[in-house]
């Protein structure tokens, strides 16, 4: 056994102590140098008033704007839900016309999904993480406030398509041909739109992952920390690896509405299959990064409820990352009706099968916790009593959709669509509603009725099953899904108006809930601190509100510290922890390691702006004006984008603190430096997990390159040209210079060679431009012509992603030698430097992947 | 002012490299088993459809690679197992800020997740034995 003692010495500095010791912790805090901290801290964090409030940045009321915006698109998407079902409720009904009915569903489906479901979690996440974490804020403020105003234009143009009647309507998964082959813009408004929404779900899922890799309070290791943390990871990583190739094929698709170039076109060499296999990819993990955020909810209710420590911490944490795992595997049992081979199918099957297991160890474990501990029936565990069983019942039946044969007659009828709702309602929509009871004191420092809550789930519940129950019997008659009307068949009518009722007793428990969450609360009480009497340091939060997170952030030795650690709430209040004060008036939190939460920077970061705004309103145009086919606006708009995260960077990130102030004395005899670099930097970290998702994308284009391969035998076409070799191989080469020189300027700038640093960032973008144009000759001056059949298609699609990034890694190559020359870039103070050379490691291997797929692979295959 | 800190961040990465890697493992191992045979499946069937010679060659490949797969993720179990070190000290909580705990949690979630892929390895390659054709 190690003590802990003999990991102290946090750095070499003699007069730095970590970790505190119990005596440290005990002595008593000088009155006025609390009061003092509080008011610098209140100083520094207050939020913007009046038309300002805008600008704001900070967690708790981007978290608040995402939630709520969530919240009206999921009551929009419930809406048409209702009008399809009143359509639906009798036969032979002509209240929707057939393409009306069309985009009512499409969009039904997919603002519930894209929305709603994922943004809610990332909301609830972004409100909560800074709490349960002992932080000030998430590391990237002002990304989080982007991410949320890309969200909802994005959002906002997707959603407001139907009023004039244009949005897609061809199924939520907008299968070819018939989404390649739709008339008008509701398919480009989908492809372009959501791929907008799912580059904001990207960024928000980067700073959330992020942010509980390193901005873990002092102490919490990863062996300690809360369960809704493990479960933020793992949902990030699959929202890493799931979204990408999502975009990847709406590039691909788009290309193809607006460009002609054949992917899925059959006709000249395309494959619609391709669609399918990038869409299940996403939209299976999608079922999981909806549900197992849930699963987090009901892993902190539950002990609370308990009121003991979560039973087989271990096991959950296993359960939620093998979950993560294997739902990948998943992705081609939604295509069972499609003709692979069965053979094949055998796999997607069983894989389908193993994800039961850790699924329902994370469900024993929860009952299990209930079972040993002392439970209060509270509201929220009510829902979460609810959610158990209704999700119980959809894991039935989706057992019996997975199992092959029995999907051939239940794929597309009615039994699929009650399957589905009894997965999202017992999988997200009970809990999240067990969620917002449970820390609605903590957002608001208000509590909700609890009378209303009763009738609330009472409504939900028997509303739910009375809805969805009956459509399990009409699917197996055989009542087709995505019918605007039927014809009067024994049975069906019964059934369906049954089902219509039931969803407005559905609806009406959601007004209720709505009325209850949003009416004013002036005059009612503030809640009490714990009102439930939870362990996790959320409930530590300040009643009334203070915008600060943390008065003190706290040593933490527990996986519940308010149960376990004496005094930690008063020594917080009392500024007893770290960073009690804000001398210099800026905004601070601290950075830890990841493993062991070692303190080793206090982090600046960044306050309220109007550039996040700016900048996400430049982004909208450059994704909606494509859609209207104006693509020279939609240029200046991308250009306007990329000027706007430029100045953002610039003067908000990684700013060099002044002599004086490179070292922070952050509390209880630790000093640590304000700037970092590389692996010990927020930034670093960030650049990393997003370019994993960038090179998931590019790898779902490559996997289309060789899906068509294997699926085509005209792939390559006989006769056909190729990409010319020389310039081809030249460009990589050159792009490898610029890759090295960029590297060569960080190692040397780092020992003090500034000159030559500078001439290595000079010679990086010359190189990139000349690797870029002669990447960029070798495809275009060779005679491909994309639209005549596939294979130059995809070797058009691989270049432009190929020069896109060098492209974008040239501007990072300026922005670094414009540091260096104008102070921002110093030998001690580059982080820039090591954040670009990150990046263009992966564009280095982007590019010479892509190089091999189309200049190697047609010469030998 | 990368000194302090960098050395702390590398020291603890480098400290827990191998339990690091160890967790990943088994899935990894699931997750290129699970593409292998998926991929051979695809090729196969599309190129060389009806030939039942090379579908036997198919399975008895598949068969192999399983064979591996299962000894690998056998190994990462067993490394783990170690690292957990239950039989020791009997802790299965972890739930003490100790370095010793951190380790043998990160042994004991890896040691689970190899149990999972090891099962979902069976899973995903039953098919192989009971099926003939690719119809
Ligand atoms: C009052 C609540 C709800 C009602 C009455 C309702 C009703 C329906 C109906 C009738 C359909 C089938 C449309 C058709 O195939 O013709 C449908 C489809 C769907 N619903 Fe819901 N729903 C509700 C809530 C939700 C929620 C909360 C979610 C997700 C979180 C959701 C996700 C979906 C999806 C993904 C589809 C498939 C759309 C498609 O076929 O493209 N629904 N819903
Ligand atoms: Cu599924």
């Amino acid at each position: 056994m190690i003590m802990a003692s003999t990991l102290t010495g946090a750095a070499p500095d003699s007069n730095n102590v970590y970790p505190p010791t119990e005596e440290m912790l005990a002595k008593p805090v000088d009155e006025a140098a609390t009061r003092r901290g509080a008011e610098e801290l209140r100083e520094t964090w207050k939020t913007p008033k009046g038309f300002r409030y805008l600008t704001a940045v900070n967690n708790s009321e981007v978290g608040k704007w995402y939630a709520l915006s969530a919240f009206f698109f999921m009551m929009c998407a419930g809406v048409l839900g209702l009008l399809i079902r009143l359509q639906l409720a009798v036969p032979g009904n002509d209240f929707l016309s057939a393409d009306r009915f069309n985009q009512f569903f499409t969009m039904h489906g997919s603002a519930m999904m894209f929305l709603f479901a994922v943004p809610m979690f990332e909301a609830i996440s972004i409100l909560l993480l800074p709490g349960l974490l002992g932080a000030r804020d998430m590391p990237f403020p002002r990304l989080s406030a982007y991410g949320f105003w890309c969200f909802i234009i994005g959002g906002v143009f997707v959603m407001g398509s139907i009023l004039f009647g244009v949005a897609p309507n061809s199924g939520w998964f907008m299968y070819p041909p018939l989404a390649t082959e739709a008339e008008g813009i509701g398919s480009d408004i989908w492809l372009l739109g959501l791929s907008f929404i799912e580059v904001a779900s990207i960024a928000a899922a980067v700073e959330l992952i992020v942010g509980v890799l390193k901005c873990r309070p002092p102490g919490m290791r990863i062996n300690l920390m809360p369960l809704y943390g493990w479960y933020v990871l793992v949902v990030g990583g699959m929202i890493l690896f799931a979204f990408p190739p999502l975009i990847a094929g709406d590039f691909l698709f788009e290309l193809q509405r607006s460009f002609d170039w054949p992917f899925f076109d059959p006709e000249r060499g395309g494959d619609p299959m391709l669609w399918q296999h990038l869409f299940w990819i996403f939209g299976h993990p999608e079922v999981y990064i909806i549900f197992l955020p849930s699963i987090a909810i009901a892993a902190m209710v539950v002990p609370t409820a308990a009121q003991r420590p979560i039973v087989g911490y271990s096991w959950i944490v296993l359960s939620a990352v093998g979950t993560g795992f294997l739902s990948f595997g998943l992705w081609v049992h939604h295509m069972f009706t499609t003709g692979l081979p069965s053979m094949s199918l055998g796999f997607f099957s069983a894989a389908s099968e193993a994800v039961v297991i850790p699924t329902g160890i994370q469900l024993f474990a929860f009952v299990a916790t209930l079972m040993v501990g002392r439970v209060k029936m509270s509201l929220p565990m009510l829902f979460i009593a609810g959610a158990l069983a209704i999700f119980t019942a959809g894991g039935l039946t989706g057992v019996m959709v997975a199992l092959a044969p029995f999907d051939w007659q239940a794929h597309d009828t009615y039994f699929v669509v009650a399957h589905l709702h009894y997965t999202l309602f017992g999988g997200m929509v009970f809990p999240l509603m067990a969620g917002v009871y449970y820390f609605y004191p903590f957002f608001t420092k208000k509590t909700l009725s609890v009378r209303t809550g009763r009738i609330v789930f009472w409504l939900m519940f028997v509303g739910f099953n009375v809805t969805f129950m009956p459509m399990h019997f009409t699917g197996l008659m055989g009542m087709p899904r995505r019918v605007y009307t039927y014809p009067s068949v024994m049975g069906w009518d019964l059934l369906n108006l049954i089902s219509t009722i039931g969803a407005f007793i559905v609806a009406a428990g959601f007004v209720l809930f709505a009325i209850d969450l949003l009416r004013p609360r002036g005059k009612q009480p503030l809640a009490a601190r714990n009102p439930w009497k939870a362990g996790t340091l959320e409930w530590s939060h300040n009643v009334p509100e203070e915008n600060w997170g943390s008065r003190s952030v706290p040593y933490i030795t527990s996986r519940y510290p308010l149960w376990e650690q004496e005094n930690i709430v008063e020594r917080m209040d009392k500024g007893r922890y770290y960073l009690p004060d804000a001398p210099d008036l800026k905004r601070e939190t601290l950075v830890t390691t990841v493993l062991d939460a070692r303190p080793i920077q206090c982090l600046r970061v960044t306050g309220p702006t109007w550039i996040t705004i700016l900048a996400a309103v430049f982004t909208g145009g450059a994704f909606i004006f494509p859609t209207f086919h104006w693509y020279p606006p939609a240029i200046v708009s991308g250009g306007a984008a990329i000027a706007c995260i430029i100045y953002w960077l610039w003067t908000a990130t990684s700013q060099i603190p002044a002599k004086d102030k490179e070292m922070r004395d952050v509390g209880l005899s630790l000093k640590l430096p304000v700037y970092a670099s590389g692996p010990d930097s927020v930034g670093w970290w960030g650049v990393w997990i997003t370019m994993l998702g960038d090179a998931t994308a590019f790898a779902s284009l490559v996997f289309g390159y060789f899906f068509y391969w294997t699926a085509k035998p005209d792939f390559p076409p006989a006769g056909t040209e190729h990409a010319l070799a020389g310039p081809l191989t030249l460009g990589v080469a050159a792009l490898i210079a610029s890759w090295a020189s960029i590297y060569g300027a960080r190692v040397v700038n780092r020992k003090g060679k500034v000159a030559t640093a500078r001439t290595l960032l000079i010679a990086a973008p010359v190189l990139a431009i000349l690797g870029s144009g002669l990447f960029y000759f070798s495809v275009a001056g060779s005679g491909l012509d994309p639209t005549s059949h596939v294979y130059p298609a995809i070797i058009w699609a691989v270049m432009i992603w190929t020069i896109v990034h060098t492209g974008g890694g040239v501007i990072m190559q300026c922005y670094c030698l414009a540091g260096s020359l104008f102070g921002k870039v110093t030998p001690e103070h580059d982080s820039d430097l090591w954040n670009v050379t990150l990046y263009w490691h992966f564009v280095c291997l982007t590019v010479v992947v892509a190089g091999l797929t189309i200049g190697l692979m047609p010469r030998v295959m | 002012m990368a000194g302090t800190g960098k050395n702390e961040e590398t020291k603890t990465l480098a400290e827990e490299a191998d339990s690091l890697w160890l967790i990943t493992f088994a899935g990894s191992i699931w997750a290129v088993h699970f593409l292998v045979c998926y991929c051979a499946t695809a090729v196969i069937c599309a190129k060389l459809g009806g030939d039942a010679a090379a579908i036997l060659m198919l399975r008895l490949a598949l068969g192999g690679v399983t064979l591996v797969a299962l000894a690998g993720i056998a190994f990462v179990g067993w490394r783990s197992w170690l690292q957990w070190d239950f039989l020791d000290d009997g802790d299965y909580v972890h739930n003490l800020a100790r370095k010793e705990d951190r380790h043998e949690f990160l042994g004991h979630a890896s040691f689970l997740l190899s149990i999972i892929s090891f099962i979902g390895v069976i899973y995903v390659s039953l098919p192989v034995l009971f099926l003939e054709t690719c119809q």
